[in-house]
């Protein structure tokens, strides 16, 4: 240890010690001379090795190779300005990939205590659910020892606030829900668990920062003020701060306290019904305790809530928990997003890195006078390679630090365009840096451990290194133009094939029959009612029943089952007899279903061939394993209306039984355009029962919606295939200019033996046509690999589209043609004699 | 020289008071009936690593010559250091002996 100190104490003193040592020699020397021994040796070398014994020798090195490094960058500005700014864009976008995974699910909420909380989630090996229902939630937070803390929140449909024409978006939370995460309230108050966790205690509201500016004008004095949503009376307490975080970035504009639920949304019983899962159930780990301990403890408690609710409780049911301190709980299903984009953000670092492997390459034959010279005079390859590669790693470090800034700027846009929380910031942390610094080591790997190489070894010469570069960056772009292409052929497939139903002329209605309380038949009353009145109106053509509402946001539940060998998901749906007229769905077989059946089931074309191939799926039963009656009397088209974007999926229908009624969402099909109608059907829904607050909404809308993200998707890909394919042309050109300058001299004597200029311009392009060749079927058959991956991205385009890969296959060809002509052309203007009289 | 002799010997040199560099190198020489003779570019990377482990320290001095030089002196780790060294020596010496000897 004590020998560490010494040694940091001359990397201190460097200068001093090497001063005395040197004196010391001085001093040998002279008294050697007297004595008539005279030393001979050189003392500067004699003094380094003396030096390496303090251990430091290498940090000297990396120092002069650090300054020279300096130096030669400063003298080519032009080369560094260009790298750099290649080197910004590939490192850039791997930056910001990475900071958007570090915001959502690395960096902790600005919450007390994140690292404690945790997200439980319902589970057996066939379910799972993030919804639980309140009264179990109850039973685990009376009786757990592991979670110190139990919070719930349940989302709601958006209510009216006052009479504005926008509703407001409401959450219901447990009245610990801020105190727990340490909020502050800049006006008024928080919810107190003392004194909102009573079903009968007066109604309050928290707004949220945002609705208090945008309503309320910052007004300090709201607090205590009445407000009226959905017409229920409530107290404003307080406000959110401005950097409010919330579990899982659940946003909202009013915070309700949950045990007050039953009374914003009259007739509820949700809360009560211990077979209802409403809520999202969070917790607070107690202090020491693993999730797998806590995990243990719930499982027992599970358990115990068998024998106090067995219909309630699942098979082999467990509770899962999951770190909640982040933006979003990570699903396996966002890992797979992850992992995608990371995929082609690396294509992208990878295109960078090879285009400036290339100039690399390029540069170093202007350097080889320098190179050989430092050789000649005793520099050995290992040296010569560090000091090449240290240069390198300089440049990489200075394209790291521009690409941080490239992405914070990016960013910093993006935030601001969309509508993000303000705790979210666009500044690097210390993992982004981390990153940033490893992403800039690998990228110097990839673009200056080929040409350092290369360079030591005096091959400067040979275009072999050039090809490769070549070929790589080729097939990057091959690789992203595909992918870009499949995209945006998606997003055409979507706007103008036939989608299998049609929602252009249908709107929506959500009563939310059962939130508020109603028994089936109840419901069935209303239902009825509101379809008789709703089909008097004129413009209305048709009006029917779907369990699931449909091309609205919100959750969606589907099975993953096997059929054919493979995993698909399917989607179910429960609808009446009028369901598959009103949204055009034609039935290919069979018949539609009849009022008031029971044990049939319709399936869609793709489900019919992957389960019974050709065989006739009429009167077959619907699963082979036994565990329903329900026999086939139909196959309706595909329309894959709760899963767009996923070409495999195949959607079940049952008949809509008289029990199902309080679940039921109503679709209304009209003659003409549907918008004018919107309010006329959500003010009679609502004539019937004041006590409503139904949702209606444009099926086209919810369409477009998803298109519109879809086609955002496209464009960034897009986008990023062609910065990679600039790249590859910039490379191309490079070395095509490159060769000819190399060959001129061979390109004049062809010329001056009589020689075609067509023949000698095709000897210069022939010899890209391997790395373009050999590009081109690698990106063709990586894509072809990797797309598998966004077969349930591509709304049923496949990913093996013919159509996609030829054109970018014959976008490259053109651009890389176009690319090295332009260079080529030079050696039609050679000038002959001046050019052999030259050389 | 085998490896870590001639620490062996500076420090064994050095143990009856400080001296010089060329001092050391010199009672070196003497000290072997002129057999030994310590170079520069041995003397001093070895002085630099006996400094770096704290068996010696330096310190100025004037020289024979009248001249402000560096002599090196003893610590009490260095005295430790050459008894640890000097057996270690006498083991391996008397095994060679035996060897040399019975073989």
């Amino acid at each position: 240890m004590k020998e560490f100190f010494r040694r940091l104490q001359y990397l201190a003193h460097r200068r001093r010690f090497d001063q005395q040592l040197a004196e010391d020699m001085q001093f040998h020397r002279e008294m050697a001379a007297r004595d008539g021994t005279p030393n001979f040796g050189n003392m500067l070398q004699l003094r380094e090795d003396a030096r390496e014994v303090w251990g430091w020798v290498w940090m000297d090195r990396l120092l002069q190779d650090l300054h020279y490094g300096v130096r030669v960058l400063r003298r080519s500005p032009g080369f560094t300005v260009s790298a750099t700014l290649v080197l910004a864009i590939g490192i850039g976008v791997n930056i910001t990939a990475f900071s958007l995974f570090n915001l959502v699910a690395l960096k902790p909420l600005p919450v007390r205590d994140p690292d404690s909380i945790v997200r439980l989630q319902r589970r057996s090996p066939e379910m799972i659910t993030a919804q639980m229902p309140w009264p179990s939630v109850v039973f685990y937070k009376a009786h757990s020892n592991m979670l110190r803390a139990v919070m719930a929140t349940m989302g709601a449909p958006p209510m009216e606030l006052e009479s504005d024409m926008q509703p407001v978006t409401v959450n219901f939370v447990t009245a610990n829900y801020f105190s727990e995460l340490g909020t502050m309230a800049p006006v008024g108050r928080i919810l107190m668990p003392e004194r909102e966790d009573r079903a009968d205690a007066p109604p309050v509201a928290v707004l949220s920062y945002g609705l208090w500016q945008r309503r309320f004008g910052g007004d300090p004095s709201v607090v205590g003020k009445l407000i009226h949503l959905n017409k229920k009376p409530a107290t404003i307490i307080g406000v959110t701060p401005l950097t409010f975080a919330s579990l899982d970035g659940q946003s909202s504009d009013v915070w309700l306290p949950l045990a007050e639920q039953p009374y914003f949304v009259e007739g509820s019983t949700t809360l009560g019904d211990p077979s209802n899962g409403s809520v999202r159930m969070w917790g607070r780990l107690a202090r020491g305790v693993t999730a797998k301990t806590a995990e243990q403890e719930l499982l027992s408690l599970t358990n115990e809530l068998r024998k106090l609710r067995p219909d309630v409780i699942w098979n082999h049911e467990y509770i899962r928990i999951d770190p909640g301190g982040h933006l979003k709980v990570m699903q396996p299903e966002m890992y797979q997003v992850a992992a995608m984009v990371e995929a082609l953000v690396l294509l992208i670092l990878m295109a960078a890195c090879s285009n400036l492997g290339g100039l690399m390459v390029a540069r170093g034959v202007t350097r080889e006078r320098e190179i050989g010279i430092r050789l000649a005079i005793g520099a050995s390859r290992v040296r010569v390679f560090r000091q090449l590669f240290t240069e390198s790693l300089l440049l990489a470090m200075v394209g790291s630090a521009a690409g941080v800034g490239l992405s914070c700027a990016v960013l910093q846009t993006a935030f601001a365009a969309i509508d993000t929380p303000a705790w979210i910031s666009a500044a690097p942390d210390w993992r982004v840096l981390l990153v940033a610094l490893g992403v800039g080591f690998v990228a110097a790997a990839l673009f200056g451990l080929a040409p350092a190489l290369q360079i030591a070894r005096q091959r400067q010469q040979k275009t072999t290194a050039r090809q490769v570069l070549t070929g790589v960056q080729l097939a990057v772009s091959c690789i992203l133009l595909i992918a870009a292409g499949l995209l945006v052929h998606a997003v055409h497939h979507v706007l103008h094939a036939d989608p299998g139903f049609g929602y252009e002329q249908v709107l929506g209605i959500n009563p939310e029959l059962e939130t508020h309380g109603y028994t089936a038949a109840a419901a069935r009353t209303y239902l009825s009612e509101l379809t008789s009145r709703l089909r008097v109106i004129p413009g209305v053509e048709s009006v029917a029943l779907s369990k699931m509402p449909l091309l609205k946001r919100g959750l969606t539940s589907y099975m993953t089952v096997e059929i054919g060998g493979r995993f698909v998901n399917a989607y179910p749906n429960w609808v009446d007899a009028e369901f598959f007229h009103t949204m055009s769905i034609r039935i290919l077989r069979g018949r539609t279903f009849l009022a008031g059946e029971k044990n049939t089931a319709i399936v869609s074309e793709s489900f019919a061939k992957r389960q019974w191939g050709s065989a006739d799926p009429l009167g077959k039963p619907l699963w082979r394993d036994g565990t329903s009656r329900d026999m086939i009397v139909g196959v309706a088209r595909n329309a894959r209306m709760k899963a767009m974007n996923d070409g495999e999926a195949v959607e079940v229908y049952w008949p809509a039984q008289p029990d199902d009624m309080q679940a039921m969402t109503l679709l209304v099909k009209t003659a003409g355009t549907p918008d004018e109608l919107a309010p006329r059907l959500k003010s009679i829904a609502e004539g019937l029962d004041s006590k409503l607050f139904p949702s209606v909404w444009l099926l086209k809308s919810g369409f477009h919606e998803t298109a519109s993200d879809l086609e955002k998707l496209a464009m960034l890909v897009t986008l990023l295939g062609f910065v990679a394919v600039a790249m590859a042309s910039i490379g191309i050109s490079g070395l095509v200019a490159y060769t000819v300058s190399q060959q001129t001299k061979e390109f004049a004597i062809r010329l001056a033996l009589g020689a075609q200029q067509v023949q000698v311009l095709a000897t210069v392009l022939r010899q890209f046509r391997w790395p373009l060749i050999a590009g081109l079927v690698a990106g063709s058959g990586i894509a072809a690999g990797l797309s598998t991956t966004l077969r349930k991205t591509l709304y049923g385009v496949s990913n093996l589209d013919p159509a996609t890969y030829t054109a970018a296959v014959a976008i490259l060809l053109l651009v890389a043609g176009l690319a090295a002509f332009i260079p080529a052309r030079r050696v039609l203007r050679v000038n002959i004699s001046k050019t052999l009289r030259c050389q | 020289m085998p490896p870590g002799a001639l620490v062996l010997l500076i420090l064994r040199v050095l143990r009856s008071g400080a001296l010089h560099g060329y001092a050391i190198a010199q009672r070196i020489h003497v000290l072997s009936s002129e057999a030994l003779r310590v170079e520069e570019g041995a003397l001093y990377p070895t002085l630099q690593k006996i400094l770096l482990k704290g068996w010696a320290t330096a310190e100025w001095g004037i020289s024979e010559t009248n001249r402000k030089v560096r002599f090196y002196r003893l610590t009490s780790a260095g005295r430790k250091q050459l008894e640890v060294g000097l057996s270690e020596y006498e083991r391996l010496h008397e095994a060679i002996q035996a060897v040399l000897r019975t073989a």
